[in-house]
Formats: structure tokens, sequence, C-alpha cells
């Protein structure tokens, strides 16, 4: 019966191991607020008083975010549809004029120029919208907020000041996330291109309907939930529009903990709203991953797992 | 690449400076300069205006010698934390896992700019007397930066350990390889080449977010400029068009930056690509 | 050579092996059968210890080897396995992959493990494909290089779990012959697989195994021609089929 025992040691250091994963977790949080708060104390009628100021701030956090992440989505999906297309190599074209002037009996082929220029401009867009990526995504989103600031600063001086901001700070964080969320969609749209569309085209479905049956459906599933992080990253990400002045809850934040040294209660207050705002939305976003994905497909895995990090 | 692996045929290792990698190469340079001309020609300015210049120039190389310094520090600190983290959250001590797992929830969930604003406000009072000093502050920003990009890269590394086939260790194991041994010839190789693709883009996310410290007065590219800025705009009868320059110039220096980070990365990648087994890259 | 006595495995609810007892003498090949889920491959994972028996005792020539005092590492190098999905070590080349036990676990110097890894390769027909990495490789020479990782090791016994089943059936022939002439050699085996012809021309007996419990054993004769349990006629009539 020695096997008994060994079985019970093993269900025993399980427990502890538990026991001690939740004192340690417990007791690091905890320490770390005893720490901070054994500093500088809790002034607790201080955050009575100015917490809905701070859910205040939260709410602009969230409609500028909002607004820019809608806007956003139109730029990226436009973006990232032209840049899922593949080019059309010029001898291709001729090829199929030839195929067209052939099958029509025609004894000289026309010049396709129609196709040329249509394809030439899918062509210059993809390029434009490669480049506009690399901007995005090659510099930090302070250096694109104060470039958008100081192109509307001279060539609108007259804006007052604020409104100024405002328009820079949205612009600046909509051209951001729309470059994020055309890598996205793009990622997206790949990933159930490849032999999917020959397959529905093969079953008869026109290019129409193979979009509307076959791919939407499928990139869809695969978008929502880097869209989703993407919504988290952007929300985090315009915590940077302190840089022109516009105070959302991260700018009010700090205001609050210079103006009346409460530095650990705007410290809490900003994190724990931040914290609320995320953490759960993530959560749900991991575990409606988990439970929807379709064995083998997910661009996750594929793409940068980056999680709600997209803009900064 | 793909192709070729899709041949199954033995094909010579890819040379390591691939013809197709030059080409890229160049395309982003012929664009970058490209993009500039069109930027010049539409805001109007002049970049390399030598009354700007020289003003400009003593900021401009001190804020890059800055940023690059803040980055030599966070990254290895980044880079090692997470990997460790990341070899945490998959242990099937709870002990390790529960922690890591609670670490990269909070800093996953808050704001860098809102760690590093806080850290450099709270930090230097939890610290010993011994330590204090007038970077106290900027400097455990700049680690609690290292600390926010940890979590993400323990992110990455737990899925390039979690993406190797359980059959892998087994193999080990049934061949006599202690588990340490184990997880150093056979997991760590195989997780490492799948984590490089996503790090690259974590460095690049990493040496952007550097230029958050500027809010706490770090002396980097992108706070030396914004000085820069402010001296124009309060100067009476400067041209304003210079603001132009400045930002261009500044966006120029991250791209690149940023670029060298994940062009190093790719270049590891094709290190330590195997044959057949390509990362699919879409 | 091996012994296996009234092993018990449990997963949570599920009694897996209920009192298993098999033994193999030295240079014999034994063969077992059995539906799948029936507890093949946990008995042979109890053999090796990459699982560890609830009760029972294994002995690997006269070694009690589930005991504490005894390492796994050590019982490992003693048998040798070949999985069914092969699972070769997916960034070393083949050679790499049978050069790593010798070199890692006994020590040995790089240029003699790489001698010896050629010579294995050869011995399974890979002489040509040294430097291929796995993802280069079909099915049946991924699997004869993992037969010769194991032989590597110099181990006294092999263990197969289904080597042929995830192989397409043009590379099984390959497979099942590097077997055959390492059965013809002496090697002590023990193999998973529904390969009838396999299993009558090569094992010394036949155990068929269901639900945990050796139900029925024999020469492969009476296994195949005349099996004296209702359930051992039904599953063979289903794979000899
Ligand atoms: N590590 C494990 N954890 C839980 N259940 C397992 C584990 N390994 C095997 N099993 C279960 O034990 C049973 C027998 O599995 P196995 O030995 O693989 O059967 P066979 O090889 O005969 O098909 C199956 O029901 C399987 O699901
Ligand atoms: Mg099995």
């Amino acid at each position: 019966m020695a096997q008994r025992t060994a079985e019970d040691r093993k269900r025993m250091w399980r427990a502890v191991d538990v026991a001690l994963a939740v004192v340690l977790t417990v007791g690091g949080v905890g320490y770390a607020v005893y720490a901070i708060v054994g500093r500088w104390g809790l002034d607790q009628g201080y955050i009575g008083d100015r917490w809905l100021d701070y859910v205040f701030a939260a709410w602009v956090s969230l409609y500028v975010t909002t607004i820019a992440f809608v806007i956003g989505l139109v730029i990226g999906f436009f973006f990232g549809w032209i840049r899922a297309t593949r080019s059309v190599p010029l001898g291709k074209i001729m090829r199929d004029a030839k195929k067209v002037a052939d099958a029509q009996g025609l004894d000289h082929v026309p010049f396709p120029a129609t196709q040329i220029i249509w394809h030439g401009f899918k062509y210059i867009v993809r390029r434009f919208g490669d480049a506009f990526v690399a901007v995005i995504r090659g510099t930090p989103l302070f250096v694109q907020i104060v470039f958008v600031w100081s192109v509307l600063l001279i060539r609108v001086p007259t804006l007052n000041p604020l409104v100024l901001a405002s328009i820079a700070g949205l612009i600046a964080l909509t051209a951001n996330t729309g470059g994020y969320q055309s890598e996205i969609f793009r990622a997206g749209l790949q990933t159930v291109h490849s032999g999917q569309v020959e397959a529905a085209r093969a079953l008869g479905l026109s290019k129409f309907q193979a979009m509307r049956h076959i791919i939407l459906p499928q990139a869809i599933r695969l978008v929502i939930p880097p869209l989703t992080n993407e919504y988290i990253g952007l929300l985090k990400a315009s915590s940077l529009l302190i840089v022109i002045g516009i105070e959302e809850l991260t700018g009010f934040g700090r205001r609050e903990a210079f103006d009346f040294f409460k530095v650990f209660e705007s410290f809490a207050l900003v994190t724990a709203i931040y914290l609320l705002l995320t953490v759960p939305l993530s959560r749900v976003i991991a575990y409606v991953e988990r439970r929807l994905r379709i064995p083998g497909l997910g661009i996750q895995e594929v793409t940068a797992p980056r999680a709600p990090r997209a803009a900064t | 690449m793909a192709t070729e692996a899709a041949t199954g045929q033995t094909v010579s290792r890819p040379g390591i400076v691939s013809l197709g990698s030059v080409v890229r190469v160049a395309e982003t340079i012929v664009g970058a300069v490209l993009l500039i001309l069109i930027l010049q020609w539409v805001l109007e300015f002049e970049i390399a205006d030598p009354r700007l210049w020289s003003i400009y120039w003593r900021p401009f190389t001190d804020g890059i010698v800055g940023s690059l310094g803040y980055i030599a520090l966070i990254l290895p600190v980044s880079v090692l934390m997470g990997f460790f983290l990341g070899w945490a959250r998959i242990s099937r001590f709870r002990v390790l896992a529960w922690p890591v797992a609670t670490y990269v929830d909070f800093f996953r969930g808050v704001p860098p700019l809102v760690i590093v604003i806080f850290a450099s406000l709270i930090g230097p009072s939890l610290m010993p007397e011994r330590f204090q000093s007038r970077t106290l502050g900027l400097t455990l920003a700049a680690l609690a930066l290292a600390f926010h990009s940890a979590a993400y890269q323990a992110e990455i590394f737990r899925a390039g350990f979690q993406s190797v086939h359980r059959g892998q260790l087994e193999a080990a194991q049934a061949l006599g390889l202690k588990p340490l041994q184990a997880m150093r010839h056979v997991v760590l190789p195989q997780a490492f080449r799948l984590s490089l693709p996503p790090l690259g883009n974590e460095l690049a996310v990493l040496i952007k977010d550097t230029s958050l410290l500027s809010a706490i007065g770090a002396i980097d590219i992108f706070g030396l400029s914004q000085d820069v800025q402010q001296q124009l705009i309060f100067t009476p009868g400067s041209d304003l068009r210079w603001l132009f320059i400045i930002w261009t110039a500044v966006a120029l220096v991250y791209f690149v930056m940023t670029y060298a980070m994940t062009t190093i990365l790719a270049y590891l990648e094709r290190r330590v690509r195997v044959r057949g087994l390509e990362t699919m890259s879409i | 050579m091996i012994r296996v006595v009234g092993v018990h495995k449990t997963f949570g609810p599920l009694h897996v092996l209920r009192g298993i007892t098999l033994e193999v003498p030295k240079g014999e090949a034994l063969v077992i059968i059995g539906p799948s889920g029936s507890g093949k491959s946990t008995l042979l994972r109890c053999i090796n210890l990459l699982v560890e028996p609830d009760a029972g005792s294994v002995f690997i020539d006269g070694v009690h080897v589930n005991r504490p005092e005894v390492s796994a590492e050590w019982v490992r190098q003693q048998v040798g396995m070949v999985f069914q999905s092969f699972n070769l070590f997916t960034h070393l080349t083949a050679l790499q992959n049978v050069m790593l036990g010798p070199v890692r676990v006994k020590g040995m110097e790089q240029e003699a493990a790489r001698v010896k890894a050629k010579q294995l390769l050869a011995r399974v027909g890979l002489a040509a494909k040294a430097e291929a990495y796995p993802a280069e490789l079909s099915g049946g020479q991924q699997q004869r290089v993992a037969i010769a990782r194991a032989l590597a090791m110099d181990p006294k016994a092999m263990l197969f779990d289904e080597p042929t089943s995830a192989l397409d059936p043009e590379y099984i022939r390959e497979v099942l012959d590097v077997m055959t002439a390492l059965a013809r050699e002496g090697m002590t085996m023990i193999v998973v697989t529904h390969e009838m012809g396999f299993a009558s021309n090569v094992a010394s007996r036949i155990v068929f195994i269901d639900a945990g419990i050796v139900l029925e054993e024999g020469h492969p004769n009476q296994i195949f021609g005349n099996p004296q349990q209702e359930r051992t006629r039904t599953f063979v009539s289903k794979i000899l089929r």
C-alpha cells in the first residue's frame, strides 16, 4: 500500500502548492498596497469626494477611443482589403486580354488599357497603404500626435487651442488605429484567401458570392478578437493625448496628483478604472477565442500575438 | 521560401543576406525619401534648412544618444524578465504561475504612461535612503517600462513554449534526458525560434515606448525636441514650419530604430530557421 | 528481460490499466494488440516510466525500476522508445537527432557520436539524408530516423507504439523491414501494432489487451487462427478483414 501514500503525498503537495500560490499572489498585491499606503496614507475623504470626476475623465477616454476606433474601422477595412489582394503581373493582364480576344474570335488583341489603369491604380493604393502602415507602426504615437497638432497649429492658427488639440488628438488616434486595424483586416482576409476562394469558385459561386458566403464569415470570426484587443490597446493609447493637454483619465489623474499631492489616491483610482475597463474585456476575448476557435484557423498565431498592445 | 519548403526538396540554406531582403531595404529607403519629398511639398518646408539645424543639431544628437541609453537599459532587462516570467507562467507549480498571471494582467491592463508617471512619483519614496538621487524617479520609471514590456514578452514566450509539441518533450525524456536538459536542448531552441517574430514587434513597440519617459523629464529625442518646439513657439517671429522639420526628423529616427530592431530579429530568425519549417508569414 | 507484474494505472476516474502482467524474455519480440483506448500506450509508457504506475512492479533486466531510488533517466536509457507520431526534434537534422542522446545523456564525444549516428542512419537506409531536417523527410523516413535515434542509446530493449499507423501505406513496408531486421538480430522488443503480417512473422507471442487487462496471450498462430476468447475473436476478425 505504499502507492496509496504516494498518491496522498501528491495530493498534499498540490494543496500546498495552491495554498502557497494564493498566499504569494494575494500577499504580493497586499504588500504592494500596504507599502504605498503606509508611506502616503490613504485619504478616503478625497476619494469619496473626487471619484466621480475620475469616472468622468474615464468617460472622455472612452469617448475619444470609441470615435477614433469606429472611423478607424472604415480606414482599416479599406486598406486591409486593398492590401490583401494580390498584385496582378502585367504579363497576366496581357495573356487574359488575349484569351478574351480568342474567345470572341477577334484576330487582333485590343490593348487592355482599362485593365492596366485599374490594376495600376490598385497597385498604387496598395503601396500607399503599405507606406501608411509602416509609418504608423514605425513611429511613436506621441510623435504622430504632435505632428498632426503642429500641422493644425500652422494651417489653422485661429482655432481655439482646446478645439485644436481635440481635433488633432482625434485625427492622430484615428490614423493610428486605422493603420493597426488594416493589419488585422489584411491578416484576416489573407488567412481565408488561399484555397478557399478557389474551392468556392469551383462550386460555381460568383466572386461576390464567394466573398459574401465564404470569406467574410471566416474573416469576421478571425478578426473580432484582435479588433477587440485593438480597442483595449487604443484605450490605453489615448492616455498619450496628455502631450497636447487633453485631460482624459491619465492627464486628469496626473494633474490631481500634482495639484492636491494625492499621488497614491490618484494612482489607485486611475489604475483601478483602467483595469476595470481592460481586464474583464480581454478575459472575455481570451475565453471567446478559446471556445469559438475553429481548429486550425486563427490569425493570432500567425501574426504577432500583440494582444491588447496595438497602438503607442 | 515557402514554395521551396512545399516542394520538400533539399535546398541550400537561404543566404543570410538574401536578394529579397536587400530589395525590401531598398524599397523602404526609396519609400521614405519619397514620403519626405511629398511632405515637404505639401507642408512647404525644407528638411535641410540650416537655420533650424544650427539650433536643433545639438538637442537632436543628444536626444538620440539619450534614447539609445534608455533602450540599452530597458531592453535587456525586459527580455530577461519576460523570458523567465513566460517560463514561470507555464509551470505546473501554481506558486509560480499564479503570481505571474496577476503580474501580467496588471501590467497589460494599465497604460504604460500611467505606469511611467506614477513609478516616478511613488517609486522613490519606497526606496531606501542610500539610493536616493535626482535621477532615481527616472530610473525607476525606465525600469517600470521594462516591467511593462516584460509582461507582454512573457505572453510571447509562453506562446512559444506552448507551441512546442508535447511529443517533443516525451521523446527527449524517452532518450533519458533530464528535465532541464530536455528544456535546454529540445524545448528552448524551438520555443525561441517561434518567439522571435512577435518578439521583434514587441521590441519595436518598446523602443517607441521609451518616448513616454519624456513625460517625466527624460533627456531623450522626443523630450528634447519638445523643448525646442516650445522655444520656437514662444520666440516671436520664428518660422513655425520648422516644427515640421523637427517632427519629421524625430519620426525618421524612431522609424530607423524600430526598423533596425525588426530587421535584426528577422536576421536572427533566418539564422535559426529550419528548412521545411518556415514560420508562416502572411 | 522485461517483466511487468500486476501494474495498475488510473487517470482521475479512469482506471486504464487493471493489473497487467507480462514477461518478455531476452531476444524475443512481443506484439501487443487491442482496441483503441484499451491502455496499450499507457502500458508502454509505464515500462519506461514516462508514466508512473500506481501499483505493481516493472522489472528491466532483473532490476525493479519503479522505485524512488531508481532514476527514471537511467531506466529510459535501458529501453528505447519509438512513437506513433515520430516526435523527431524539428530543429535538428536527422544526424543531430540521432547524436543528441549519446552526446547529452551518455557524454559521448561529438566525433564518436557522429560516426555512430552515421552508422545507424546507414543501418536504417538513410545515410544520404543525414543533413536533412525532419520537415524535409517523408513519414517513413522520419520514423526510421526515430528508430536510429532510439538505437543510438544502445538500449537493451525497444518499445514501439504503433510505429506505422501514422504512415501512408507506401511507407509502412520500409519501417517494418527495419523492425524485422532488428528483431532478427536479437533485439528484445515490445511492439504495439496491428500489422498482422509483421506480427505473424516476427512475434514470438501476441498479447491481446482489452480494457486494461491481458485477455489472451499466445503464439501468433493461436491468436489469429484459433482465439479462445469471444472478444479476441471479434477483434481479430476486424483487423484481419
Ligand atoms: N495522460 C493521460 N491523462 C488522462 N487520460 C489518459 C492519459 N493517457 C491516456 N489516457 C486515457 O487512457 C486511456 C488509454 O489510453 P492509451 O493507453 O493511449 O490507449 P491505446 O494506446 O490502447 O489506444 C484512454 O481513454 C486515454 O484517453
Ligand atoms: Mg495508443
